[in-house]
């Protein structure tokens, strides 16, 4: 297969249908509101927006194939770069950055200086133990995992919480090895 | 013109959210999980009809706010507007579309795939989940626009939907 | 100077009250607006009499008295603004300016996830858009 040149976030994104960001931004913080009353604890909300991040994120990560002509990466370092500036371009309109590399590059920051999901957002006081984007730290994760790339990922700084940006760490588990799909005679 | 997001953002966010009220919080109780889901939609629309009605002038009575529905707030969702509106004069709204965008595009619902009960019914059910969350958006619009009602969908025609409005007296 | 904004509820419950002097005049202001709402909802109900354009939202000098000129607005969620000034010279379009920026405050800050509809707006953001609105008043579209 001839190699096609990988798209740029802006061109995949200004390609892809759009809606207006307030219905995603108002629907989310419904949701996130929702879990609160339904699930009380702080903590198991955001053990759930994680969850439901995995989810779309074990989902999205097909569409994000298709559309940027990635192919495969196989270096964890790539695959961080691809998915700050690629993939948060295509989906939220809004570029990421990759920073503070380990030694043995199996760590680094993916930072954002905006986004969507927080427009309106002011935390009560009730709520300080909210990461209230947890469900981006899951969607990473759970496309990481469809790339054979177990990770952990954890918010370091949070603006709602008063930070000067979006902090997530990415930090490398396992790289499982790519299987072929027509090998399943084991 | 305002920032947006891509369409897969907030269907990756509805589907999810569907999904775990329905299969992990209330999967025994169908009627919790729907009530929920259209408390979700009611916040949004309620939050929505106070942002598309600033710089208009007041609404007069109720076909006019149903109009407003119809036109400006669905084109604002879903770029287009209402294909019918009907009315018995008493009340009651029907508002057909007739190509409902939301519908259209969740026909890959993986809680879909893996029930043991036969995928069409089980299909029918998560869509029937799924539309509590517009009939929130529309109940908490007008509901905020001073107009207290019931909404309910009805998908016998699809991929045409039609919500119907009640309003309470 | 502008001394007061507020915003009020359907039901006339307050969703937001500053005054914005040194003196200590706080209750009187407050008094002010209270009367204020009887006038706002003397002009909705009879549009004619008060040669109001029909539903605008703006609703203009609601009345003067000797120190003060209060300006009434009413959103399509039956939502009041009110504005009351010590100018005596004020211009239509710096108030209808005020209220348009006003507006878009106040929905932005019932677009938080967390405020709950009917309660009064706590938002720190929403108060220092305001202050900012106030500070600014006539400003904007002199010249």
């Amino acid at each position: 297969m001839a190699p096609v040149a990988p798209r740029s976030g802006d061109a995949i994104f200004a390609s892809v249908e759009h809606v207006n960001a307030e219905l995603f931004t108002l629907t989310y913080g419904a949701i996130v509101r929702q879990l609160l009353t339904d699930l009380e604890e702080v903590e198991e909300v955001n053990k759930q927006l994680d969850q439901m991040g995995y989810n779309i994120g074990v989902r999205l990560i097909d569409e994000f194939l298709a559309k940027s002509n990635v192919s495969r990466c196989v270096d964890f370092k790539e695959t961080a770069d691809v998915i700050a500036k690629v993939g948060f371009k295509m989906f939220l309109g809004v570029g990421a950055s990759v920073t503070n590399w380990d030694a043995d590059g199996t760590c680094c920051s993916i930072v954002l200086g905006d986004n969507p999901l927080v427009d309106f957002v002011e935390l009560p006081d009730t709520c300080q133990g909210l990461y209230y984007c947890n469900i981006l730290s899951g969607v990473v994760r759970g496309a990481l995992e469809m790339v054979s790339m177990k990770t952990e990922v954890t918010w370091v700084r949070d603006m709602l919480r008063g930070d000067d940006a979006f902090e997530l760490q990415v930090k490398l588990l396992k790289q499982v090895p790519e299987e072929y799909p027509y090998k399943d005679d084991e | 013109m305002g920032r947006e997001v891509s369409e897969s953002c907030i269907d990756g966010l509805l589907t999810e959210m569907v999904s775990s009220y329905c299969n992990r919080f209330y999967s025994n109780t169908p009627e919790l999980a729907a009530r929920r889901i259209e408390a979700i939609g009611y916040q949004v629309g309620h939050q929505l009809s106070e942002r598309y009605t600033m710089e208009r002038p007041r609404f007069t009575d109720h076909l006019e706010a149903i109009k407003f529905i119809c036109k400006d707030f669905w084109s604002e969702l879903f770029k287009k507007q209402i294909d019918n509106l009907k009315t018995n004069h008493r009340g009651t709204f029907v508002l057909q579309d007739n190509k409902f965008r939301w519908l259209s595009r969740m026909s890959g619902d993986p809680s879909v795939e893996n029930g043991t009960q036969d995928p069409e019914s089980k299909a029918a059910q998560a869509m029937s989940m799924y539309l509590y969350f517009p009939c929130g958006i529309i109940r908490g619009a007008l509901s905020n626009l001073g107009i207290p009602c019931a909404v309910s969908a009805d998908i016998s025609s699809l991929p045409a939907c039609s919500f119907v409005i009640r309003i309470k007296v | 100077m502008i001394v007061c904004v507020a915003v009020v509820g359907h039901q006339n419950n307050p969703l937001y009250i500053q005054s914005f002097t040194e003196a200590d005049d706080a209750l009187k202001l407050h008094h002010i607006v209270h009367c204020s709402l009887d006038v706002v909802d003397e002009r909705v109900n009879n549009p004619k009499k008060s040669g109001l354009t029909l539903n605008e939202t703006f609703l203009g000098l609601l009345y003067p008295t000797e120190n003060y000129k209060v300006y009434g607005y009413l959103t399509n969620t039956k939502v009041k603004f009110i504005l009351v000034t010590t100018d005596l010279d004020v211009r239509d379009a710096d108030v209808r300016n005020f209220f348009r920026r006003f507006h878009a405050a106040y929905v932005d800050a019932v677009s938080n996830p967390f405020h709950v509809p009917g309660k009064k707006i706590t938002s720190r953001t929403f108060a220092e858009r305001v202050s900012n609105i106030v500070k600014s008043f006539g400003l904007s579209s002199a010249g």
